[in-house]
């Protein structure tokens, strides 16, 4: 197997000597930026009243939902384990101990080559994810919105010195501290981007070059929502009143920096999460533990997962994601 | 054992059952990996099967032939059976004949260095091929270390090393079980399959049920020590009594809706892969057709009960599912555009009347598995001149010089299947 994939020119890849990375000016700045991040989305969750779990690593069974990616096996004693891609099964399952729960998770998604050169694309990254008990989609979307602000803000504020090292002007937060993100339908986002000529399927997720494209026309963060059945896992809630469409979002930078952060409410129905399964033709046999749990019954829910080195990317203005990292894997690339 | 008799009655079947249990709802187990499955023999009792509707159509040349006049036009001369153009696109593979390899999975008959044998002579001939399921779960992937020659890379790296530039393409099914082991994201981000994949020749293939056993999951004969090693991922049943045991894989749970969203996942999920689908020849063949074009599927494989490389029990091969012929002719009032089906093609004839009742292509199973049988270096493409020869000569004896070019006028049964009423 090869080492690395053939990359476009432009696009920027990490020094192979880690030493490198971790003494250069920029990634030093960028990880205070993450630091910062991090202890401001604690304060304000634990200000209202979430509790913060340690998340598992492996397990039995993990989110098949992540677009064309490889889930991990790993030898459990015989038994086949895996690494956690997401822990939302986790995240429903503990609104049974909880009503609020936030953790920051650890995810590895060994995604397809070609994203090695994407610039937001890791093989191992972090979430931040929230699952509120009883919330609608709207509510976390919300909550999304003011959690983002509050970080972006304490960031801004607390670290100018590492933004000036940066070279990214905090000006470029300007409309974000203000709020109210926009909100725009996934279908009105395949009109706007086919309006521009840009040929997207109105069936399936935003293509990377439609975010981007999107992303490049907005000053501020914005949610996408309802997307499409078939684009998403089966934990996503279907419209009740407008089948075949999710009650789910994903919030997008401004500035070209695309997607942040996926969340929805939850399908908490036993024979709706075993038909939802088939849909995605998943295997309901090696789900038997959460199955079993949801059949005896799980909290209904809302939550979302903002990917950590993405937003840090953004915020911090870097040119990709894999900087965003102390030790950075690209998919297909040998690194420690 | 009694001198009990009764003639005209099936009575060595009932005493084998008698003797043998459940076991005897299966072919003898010495035969597992050795006789390929499939219609065409004689039944249970001995009687000689019913003719195939397919068989008993004639393949009827006009003596008008408006279209060869346009290739002697074209050509300046008359045309013959060697101007036949028989490249085509199969589920968006440009492909040097309208025909492609059916699915051989994990069972023993394409085991081994057959089914290696067959994935380079698939690949140098330039037509697609489709790698069945449960390869993986039962004989690996083939990145760790296992026998390259059963794993699913062995096969693929064997069809790509001999690929011509632009031709060909492979088709990868996941089953239930496979889904498990994703087989489509591994192949997905896999090096080896990168060529494939960046020059649009890599599909997917989704599949539903089983051709030989419609309504049944994919069944295959193991020693108890190779059924121990697959854990809890496969159906086991101990039904032979003597260690060996039947692997039995789900059919897998299928409605409208759940096969619409598992097209469209597939879609959002490999943009750059075609998404192929493979339909057992059920009543709701047409329907289900109709689906699958619908959501997207860029092929719709339609699978006759005919035969296969596993283990089908005795009571499916002639009493279940419809004839291919019958399917052909439930799709014919809206066929997909990419149709491909299979089932018990050997020669040009049921190729080429398969073609003129709506297929794109046909599909080589039983007779691709024989041909590298006989000849590991070169039997399949031997027997492949043989077909593209036969093809060329029917094909041109109707006036016409392309497959797609072929319609139902071309062929006619004596109930009238095929014929448009007032011709």
């Amino acid at each position: 197997m090869p080492d690395s994939t053939p990359l476009p020119d432009s696009t920027p890849m990490p020094p192979t000597d880690p030493g490198r990375h971790l003494t250069a000016p920029a990634t030093r700045s960028a990880l205070r930026v993450q630091q910062q991040l991090l202890s401001a989305a604690r304060e304000f969750l634990r200000g209202r009243g979430f509790v913060e779990l340690l998340p598992p690593i492996i397990g039995p069974v993990t989110d098949p939902g992540a677009r064309g990616s490889k889930q991990v096996d790993i030898d459990f004693y015989g038994h086949r384990y895996k690494l956690m891609t997401s822990a939302i099964l986790y995240k429903q399952a503990s609104l049974l101990a909880f009503d609020k729960i936030f953790c920051i998770a650890p995810n590895v998604r060994l995604e397809p080559l070609e994203t090695a050169g994407t610039s937001r694309h890791l093989a191992e990254f972090h979430q931040l994810d929230v699952e509120v008990a009883g919330a609608s989609r709207d509510d976390v979307v919300q909550l999304a919105e003011d959690l983002v602000v509050h970080m972006v803000d304490s960031a801004v504020r607390e670290l100018p010195k590492e933004f000036a090292e940066l070279g990214r002007d905090p000006q470029a937060f300007a409309e974000l501290l203000k709020g109210s993100f926009g909100r725009i339908r996934h279908a009105e986002a395949v009109a706007e981007l086919r309006g521009i000529g840009h040929p997207q399927s109105a069936e399936a997720e935003l293509d990377w070059e439609g975010e981007a494209l999107l992303s490049a026309r907005r000053d501020r963060p914005f949610f996408v929502t309802d997307y499409p059945k078939g684009s998403r896992g089966f934990y996503d809630r279907e419209h009740p009143d407008d089948p075949g469409l999710l009650r789910n979002f994903d919030l997008l930078a401004p500035e070209g920096y695309g997607e942040l952060c996926s969340g929805s409410q939850r399908t908490n129905d036993y024979a709706e999460i075993v038909t939802r399964m088939r849909e995605t033709g998943e295997n309901p046999q090696k789900y038997r533990w959460y199955l079993d749990l949801v059949r005896e019954g799980v909290p209904a829910s809302a939550g979302f997962g903002i990917g950590v080195e993405r937003l840090t990317r953004y915020v911090a203005g870097l040119d990709a994601v894999w900087q965003a990292s102390a030790f950075p894997k690209l998919a297909g690339v040998v690194s420690p | 054992m009694s001198d009990l008799s009764a003639p005209g009655f099936p009575e060595e079947e009932v005493r084998r059952r008698a003797r043998a249990g459940a076991a005897a709802a299966f072919p003898p187990a010495e035969e597992y990996g050795h006789v390929l499955f499939g219609a065409g023999q004689p039944d249970a009792t001995g009687r000689p099967p019913r003719p195939d509707a397919l068989d008993e159509l004639r393949i009827v040349p006009p003596l008008f032939l408006p279209q060869r006049l346009a290739k002697l036009i074209d050509l300046g001369r008359e045309p013959d059976y060697r101007d036949v153009e028989l490249a085509t696109t199969i589920g968006g593979f440009a492909s040097a004949l309208p025909v492609y390899v059916s699915a051989t999975g994990s069972t023993r008959a394409a085991g081994g260095d057959l089914g290696l044998a067959l994935s380079r002579q698939a690949g140098a001939l330039g037509i697609p091929m489709v790698i069945g399921e449960n390869v993986v779960p039962v004989n690996g992937y083939g990145r760790l270390g296992e026998a390259a020659d059963r794993t699913l890379l062995g096969r693929l790296r064997a069809y790509t090393e001999e690929l011509p530039d632009g031709l060909g393409g492979v088709a990868v099914q996941q089953s239930t079980e496979d889904a498990d082991a994703e087989v489509w994201n591994l192949v997905h981000s896999d090096p080896a399959a990168l060529p494939l994949l960046e020059s649009g020749r890599l599909a997917f293939e989704l599949k539903v049920g089983q051709g030989a056993k419609p309504g049944l999951g994919g069944m295959t004969v193991l020693e108890a020590e190779a059924a121990a090693a697959l854990g809890d991922r496969f159906g086991l049943d101990p039904l032979f009594g003597d260690g060996r045991v039947l692997r039995a894989a789900t059919p897998g749970t299928f409605t409208a809706e759940i096969l619409r969203q598992q097209i469209r996942l597939m879609r959002n999920n490999y943009p750059r892969v075609r998404i192929w689908v493979k339909l057992y020849p059920g009543r709701d063949v047409a329907e289900a057709a109709r689906v699958a074009h619908e959501a997207g599927a860029h092929a719709v494989v339609v699978d006759g009960a005919e035969g296969g490389t596993g283990w089908a029990p005795g009571v499916f091969l002639p009493h279940v599912g419809l004839p291919l012929a019958e399917c052909l002719r439930r799709l014919a009032a809206e066929p997909p555009p990419s149709l491909l089906v299979s089932g018990r093609i050997w020669e040009g004839a049921r190729a080429v009347k398969s073609l003129a009742l709506g297929a794109r292509a046909v599909g080589l199973g039983r007779a691709a598995l024989l041909a590298v049988a006989e000849d590991r270096e070169s039997g399949l493409r031997r027997f492949t001149e043989c077909l593209a020869l036969e093809l060329r000569l029917l094909i041109s004896a109707l006036g016409k010089y392309a497959p797609d070019a072929l319609d139902r006028e071309d062929v006619w049964s004596p109930e009238g299947f095929g014929i448009t009423p007032g011709r």
